[in-house]
């Protein structure tokens, strides 16, 4: 079925136009109210609903295992949900749990933080200072929610295909263009069986096991998922060059991206004789896509890694020694 | 027991130029935070030595606290697979002048934890300071507002970072040899 998540940034009043969306294209609203619903059918109560609800316990505070499980558990409600109704979906990580989905449009609406501000004052009564206070500390809930549970990051703009500014647009222009893009993507058009074999990979979690090729890359995720910086493992193929007929004759997948810093890494633990090979293919990315960040991480860079927190032992060095196949 | 200076194989950074550079830094420092009362946040260890240095070349009134947190222990080894706090400040930061301060920067990962948790705590402002800065190794990018020096991507200790716990002591900042460290590469 067809979704419309609505990414949303505080102060912009997203909830009034996904419900007004809702109701203009007839799709089934999931919001607070309609999440709160499902979880009582569920027979779960509200306190553990609101723990998860878009947020998720700082890191100073320990995560314990049910709060984590009901966090979890909220994906796979919407998962099942779109599977039965067409949807826009208020926050709750829409963006990233249907990132890649076919028949699915990202919304994101915001605007500029003072437009904000003033937004919330008005709506709420405060003063300046406390709805940026609420403002920063919505942003910062919403972040870690994201990051949390899919290691994504919120503001990063590749995750949305419309991005609205609402302190240059009416509600009914923001409509109108949600309602246009929509129809554009032809969003109900899109066949289930599309739908249902995209769904599976977008909810798997990274915990390092995965699907890396050695013991490095498995090193190097786990340290990343340590420090929780976000990244992707070998999300993009770049093509280097193709043949007469147009077929790829040579490409290069960085290992990792790190969406927060928009940066290719690519980990290389191989003899000198492969590196040059591989510094050639980066050099001539470099030249092909001079937008892309993308830095070799070296035998070296690795060791140094594993040396400075005391772990660089004669098994570390002969597995770096040893060549691999990428 | 021999001598920790066996071990280092070029002295990168003398006492007398440590000494002047932190005292050029804290007049930095001071002159930043003119109008406020700066708290100053040192993370643990690797700070202790440059934080104990500066504050006596800072002279403006300021506060001190520090935060330690987790070190990685590799993918065997560590079992709740996040970072987290070991040591956290004594008081609240909202509304705070906050500068962090840290032995050294390479990779950028554990202060870019560092800073978005203090952040979340809604400080005034958050800025860092760090005495070292090995940019060559950088996979987090930090904004460094103080900077004592910039250096090659070698492996250092001294003046409060270690290597396993050791040569924190050393006055100075030095290479530690690839005998101690099992590093192959370089000299």
């Amino acid at each position: 079925m067809a979704v419309i998540t609505i990414s949303r940034e505080p102060g912009v009043g997203g909830e009034e136009i996904a419900a007004r969306l809702a109701g203009k294209l007839g799709f089934l609203l999931v919001d607070k109210t309609h999440l709160t619903r499902l979880w009582r059918e569920i027979n779960l109560d509200d306190v553990k609903l609101s723990a998860v609800d878009e947020r998720i316990p700082s890191a100073e505070q320990i995560l314990s295992d049910e709060t984590e499980a009901c966090a979890r558990l909220l994906p796979d409600l919407l998962a099942q949900l779109a599977e039965e109704h067409d949807l826009v979906i208020v926050g709750r990580g829409g963006q990233a749990l249907f990132r890649n989905r076919p028949g699915t449009l990202h919304v994101r609406i915001g605007g500029a933080r003072d437009f904000r501000v003033r937004q919330l004052q008005d709506k709420e009564g405060l003063s300046a200072r406390e709805a940026r206070r609420q403002i920063r500390e919505l942003e910062n809930q919403r972040s870690r929610y994201v990051r949390f549970l899919y290691h994504l990051n919120w503001a990063d703009t590749t995750l949305y295909d419309l991005i609205l500014r609402m302190d240059r647009l009416s509600i009914e222009q923001a409509l109108n263009l949600i309602v246009a893009a929509a129809e554009g993507m032809r969003l109900s058009a899109v066949p289930k069986w599309q739908i249902v074999e995209s769904l599976l990979p977008e909810v798997a979690e990274q915990r390092g096991e995965g699907p890396f090729v050695n013991e490095a890359e498995r090193e190097f995720a786990h340290f990343l998922e340590f420090y929780r910086i976000p990244y992707e493992y070998e999300p993009r193929t770049f093509i280097l060059e193709t043949d007469a007929e147009g077929k790829t004759a040579e490409a290069f997948t960085p290992d990792f991206y790190l969406p927060e810093q928009n940066l290719y890494i690519e980990l290389t633990t191989m003899k000198q004789s492969l590196v040059t090979r591989k510094n050639r293919k980066v050099r001539k990315l470099r030249r092909l896509y001079p937008d892309v960040n993308i830095r070799i991480f070296y035998q070296r860079d690795f060791q140094t890694l594993l040396a400075k927190y005391g772990l660089l032992t004669n098994q570390s060095r002969q597995d770096a020694d040893a060549p691999r196949n990428n | 027991m021999k001598p920790l200076s066996q071990d280092i194989t070029e002295v990168l950074i003398t006492e007398e130029r440590i000494e002047k550079r932190v005292a050029e830094m804290g007049r930095e420092v001071a002159s930043t935070y003119q109008e406020s009362l700066p708290l100053l946040v040192g993370v643990l260890k690797g700070c202790a030595l440059f934080m104990a240095d500066l504050v006596r070349r800072i002279d403006i009134p300021l506060e001190v606290d520090f935060i330690a947190i987790q070190s990685y222990g590799g993918f065997s080894q560590s079992t709740s697979g996040a970072v987290g706090i070991t040591k956290d400040l004594d008081s609240p930061i909202e509304g705070r002048d906050v500068l962090v301060v840290e032995g050294i920067v390479d990779t950028g990962m554990t202060i870019s934890y560092l800073l978005r948790n203090l952040e979340a705590r809604q400080p005034h402002t958050i800025r860092l300071c760090a005495f070292l800065d090995k940019p060559a190794r950088r996979i987090v990018r930090v904004p460094i507002s103080f900077r004592g020096f910039e250096i090659p991507d070698r492996f250092v200790v001294g003046y409060g970072l270690d290597f396993n716990q050791h040569y924190r002591n050393l006055p100075y900042i030095g290479v530690l040899s690839n005998e101690v460290t099992g590093l192959t590469y370089g000299k």
